[in-house]
């Protein structure tokens, strides 16, 4: 009895140990940084949201401002915190004259180019932002930072979740393409901005694809990974099946970050997606159509057997062979 | 000697044509869409599911006509399997089928405007027409509103058992029908329930006079 009650204790405190370890390995891979140096960033950042946040606004800590202008320059605290740039400093982009107030004159010129700190990327993804429609039509006034807000912007293999992947990509493009405001600042002059819903009226539930997948699943080339190239419209995929097929290319776009947790949920192919959509022709059972093939097999041999029979037997009798 | 009776009213012939031709429509699209990768597909994805859309919604408006009629008109008594004895004459039904009508016998159940069905076609009828094409039609109309489906459920997606039931719902109607077409074929001839089926009149070979086979035997 003894002996069992401390092997009990024995166990608990190794899985005990086991999980505060594990805890502490998690927390250390989550903060790269050592603490005093986010304490710090954090710090800085707050200098910066005693003014440009909601609270700031509310309380503001200088009486000499216009606040009407400061209305329209607000962020949030929490999401720049789960951002990609959510341990930079403000004032690494922005320079170090907006760290005084008031601000220097040009502060808004004065911010770093993506490409400053992010030479490699810029310089992958800078040809296929070259070739995309919208640097071809508006080079001068379409940059990066048009479709990326650096303040909240978060990758997607980050991010996880799919909706919250589609939710944060679609209101890129559509922050555009559904206001005529903002599209207007990027368009032609005489060019009207096209209705989202009437472009894709082709496309059955509409609301529901979007939902379920991103604009640019469609309006950028096929291949592995994401290419930054927005095709011409003419280009843009249409054919249903690329999508709602086995070999769904969701696979390499949307849902590439997941497919290592890829497990066959109930037999099921592409069940990777299950827990977030049910795509016909993509997500589906080859046990369930194994089966209904089998059944629709054996009554088609049935029929025929029976056939064969009905008819001998029909033949037989017509001879008169059978005794009575 | 042979009787000749009015068996079918038109309106259930009408009914019974067209959801013949929309149960076919359907299946070619489902499958179409199901299987939207393979040879099994015989009409583009875009255009089963607008096919399949606009069917669906037709079998459903058709199906309103068929339970409404049945109501006013009494037939749908025609679908209740009548005890006693259900086991006993369905079993005689399936010896037939597979042993008597091979020797020429005669077939045990005799149609009538009162018991049209023999007992066995009562139950499976009333299984496909009162359970399993409802089931078909719910999941339908729910996928033809996706969003009305639940958000989740039991962590997948909530159009996932909506999807599956419906498949699988619909694959055993599909199932049926190759197999009530063949068994239509078991007439006094093989074409006698088709042209039944036609015209509404039921060529017979009851004794003169008698309008209903079951209590006979
Ligand atoms: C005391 C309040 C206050 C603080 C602190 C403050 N700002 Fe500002 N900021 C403002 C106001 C008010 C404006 C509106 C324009 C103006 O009056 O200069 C502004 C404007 C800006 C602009 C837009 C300039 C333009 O011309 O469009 C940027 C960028 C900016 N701030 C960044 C920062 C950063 C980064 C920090 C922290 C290092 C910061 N601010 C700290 C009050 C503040
Ligand atoms: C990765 C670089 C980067 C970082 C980090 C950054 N910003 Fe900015 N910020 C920019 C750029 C680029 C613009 C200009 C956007 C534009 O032209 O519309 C901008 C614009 C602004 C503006 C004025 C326009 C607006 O939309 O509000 C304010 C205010 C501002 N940033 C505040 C901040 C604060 C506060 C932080 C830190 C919490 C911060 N920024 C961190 C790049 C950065
Ligand atoms: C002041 C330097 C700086 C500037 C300017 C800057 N970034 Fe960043 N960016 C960073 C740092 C630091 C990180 C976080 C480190 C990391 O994960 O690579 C980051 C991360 C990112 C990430 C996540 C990448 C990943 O693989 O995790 C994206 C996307 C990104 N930045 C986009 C941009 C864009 C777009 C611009 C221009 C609008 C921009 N950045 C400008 C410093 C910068
Ligand atoms: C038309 C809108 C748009 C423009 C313009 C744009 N991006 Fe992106 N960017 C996206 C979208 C959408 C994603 C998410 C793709 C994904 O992760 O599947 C993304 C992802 C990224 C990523 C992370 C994924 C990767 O490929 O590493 C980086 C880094 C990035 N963009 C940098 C840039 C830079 C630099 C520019 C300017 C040259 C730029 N982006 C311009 C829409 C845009
Ligand atoms: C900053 C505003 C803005 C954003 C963000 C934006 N667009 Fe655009 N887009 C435009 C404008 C303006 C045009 C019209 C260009 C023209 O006709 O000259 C356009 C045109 C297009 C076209 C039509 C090209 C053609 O062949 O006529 C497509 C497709 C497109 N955008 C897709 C997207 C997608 C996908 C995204 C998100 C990843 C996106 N856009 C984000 C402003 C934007
Ligand atoms: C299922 C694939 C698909 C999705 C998802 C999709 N599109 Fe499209 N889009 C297309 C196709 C195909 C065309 C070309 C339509 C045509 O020419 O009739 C198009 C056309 C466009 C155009 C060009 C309109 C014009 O006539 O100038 C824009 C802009 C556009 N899409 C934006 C978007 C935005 C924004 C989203 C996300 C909310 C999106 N698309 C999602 C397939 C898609
Ligand atoms: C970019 C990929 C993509 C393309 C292209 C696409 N779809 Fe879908 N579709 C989806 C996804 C993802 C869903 C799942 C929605 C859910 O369950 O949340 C969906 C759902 C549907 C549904 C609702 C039933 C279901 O599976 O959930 C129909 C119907 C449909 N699509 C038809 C079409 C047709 C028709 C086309 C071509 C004109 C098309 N789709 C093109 C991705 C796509
Ligand atoms: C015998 C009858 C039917 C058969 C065999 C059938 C079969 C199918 C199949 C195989 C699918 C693809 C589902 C998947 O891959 O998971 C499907 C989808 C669908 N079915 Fe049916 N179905 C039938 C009747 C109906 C009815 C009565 C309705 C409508 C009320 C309906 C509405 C739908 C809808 C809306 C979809 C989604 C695709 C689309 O929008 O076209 N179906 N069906």
């Amino acid at each position: 009895m003894q002996k069992r009650r401390r092997w009990l204790a024995i166990a608990f405190g190794l899985i005990v140990a086991s999980m505060l370890s594990a805890s502490a390995a998690d927390a250390q891979s989550t903060a790269a940084l050592d603490p005093a140096k986010l304490a710090e960033i954090r710090d800085q950042n707050a200098k910066c949201f005693a003014c440009h946040s909601p609270e700031g606004l509310k309380s503001p800590p200088r009486q000499d401002m216009d606040l009407d202008k400061l209305k329209t320059m607000l962020h949030d605290p929490a999401l720049y915190e789960t951002s990609s740039h959510g341990r930079v400093e403000c004032r690494t982009c922005h320079g170090v004259g907006a760290t005084t107030f008031p601000h220097g004159a040009n502060l808004k010129a004065q911010v770093s180019p993506c490409s400053e700190c992010h030479a490699a990327k810029v310089f992958r993804i800078e040809t296929q932002f070259d070739a995309s429609v919208h640097a071809k039509t508006q080079k001068d006034k379409f940059t990066c930072w048009s479709c990326h807000d650096g303040h909240v912007y978060n990758i997607a293999a980050k991010i996880g979740a799919p909706h919250k992947i589609i939710a944060q990509d679609n209101a890129m493009c559509l922050d555009c393409h559904n206001s005529d405001l903002q599209f207007s600042k990027f368009a032609p002059v005489d060019k009207r901005r096209p209705l989202i819903g009437r472009i894709h009226e082709w496309l059955p539930n509409t609301q529901l694809h979007w939902a379920a997948v991103r604009c640019v699943e469609c309006h950028t080339p096929a291949g592995r990974g994401f290419s930054h190239e927005i095709l011409d419209k003419s280009k843009a995929e249409k054919n249903c099946v690329s999508c709602h097929s086995r070999d769904s290319s969701l696979r390499t776009r949307l849902y590439r970050h997941l497919l290592a947790e890829e497990e066959e949920t109930l037999g099921f192919v592409n069940s990777v997606i299950l827990p977030h959509a049910y795509i016909i022709g993509a997500t589906r059972n080859p046990w369930i159509d194994g089966a209904v093939g089998a059944v629709a097999a054996l009554l088609i041999v049935g029929m025929l057997v029976h056939t064969v029979l009905r008819l001998g037997a029909a033949l037989w009798r017509r001879r008169g062979r059978r005794p009575a | 000697m042979k009787t000749r009776i009015y068996l079918l009213p038109l309106w259930l012939r009408l009914w019974h044509w067209s959801n013949a031709v929309l149960i076919v429509i359907l299946t070619v699209t489902g499958a179409s869409l199901h299987f939207s990768d393979t040879h099994l597909t015989m009409v583009s994805f875009a255009r089963a599911a607008q096919i399949h859309d606009i069917a669906g919604m037709t079998i459903v408006a058709l199906y309103v006509f068929f339970l409404t009629a049945n109501a006013v008109t009494g037939n749908w008594w025609q679908y209740i399997p009548k005890p006693p004895g259900i086991m006993a004459r369905s079993l005689r039904v399936m010896r037939y089928y597979a042993f008597g009508i091979m020797r020429g016998e005669r077939d045990p159940h005799e149609p009538t405007p009162d018991s049209n069905f023999n007992d066995m076609q009562a139950s499976a009828y009333f299984a496909i027409m009162y359970l399993v094409m409802p089931v078909v039609m719910i999941t339908g109309l729910i996928f033809l509103f996706p969003l009305t489906a639940p958000d989740r459920l039991f962590g997948l997606d909530g159009l996932f058992p909506v999807a599956v039931v419906h498949y699988m719902a619909g694959a055993a109607v599909v199932l049926f029908a190759i197999l009530h077409v063949y068994l239509g074929t078991l007439g006094h001839t093989a074409t006698s329930q088709y042209k039944t089926m036609i015209t509404g009149w039921h060529e017979g070979d009851l004794p003169s006079g008698r309008t209903s086979s079951r209590r006979a035997r």
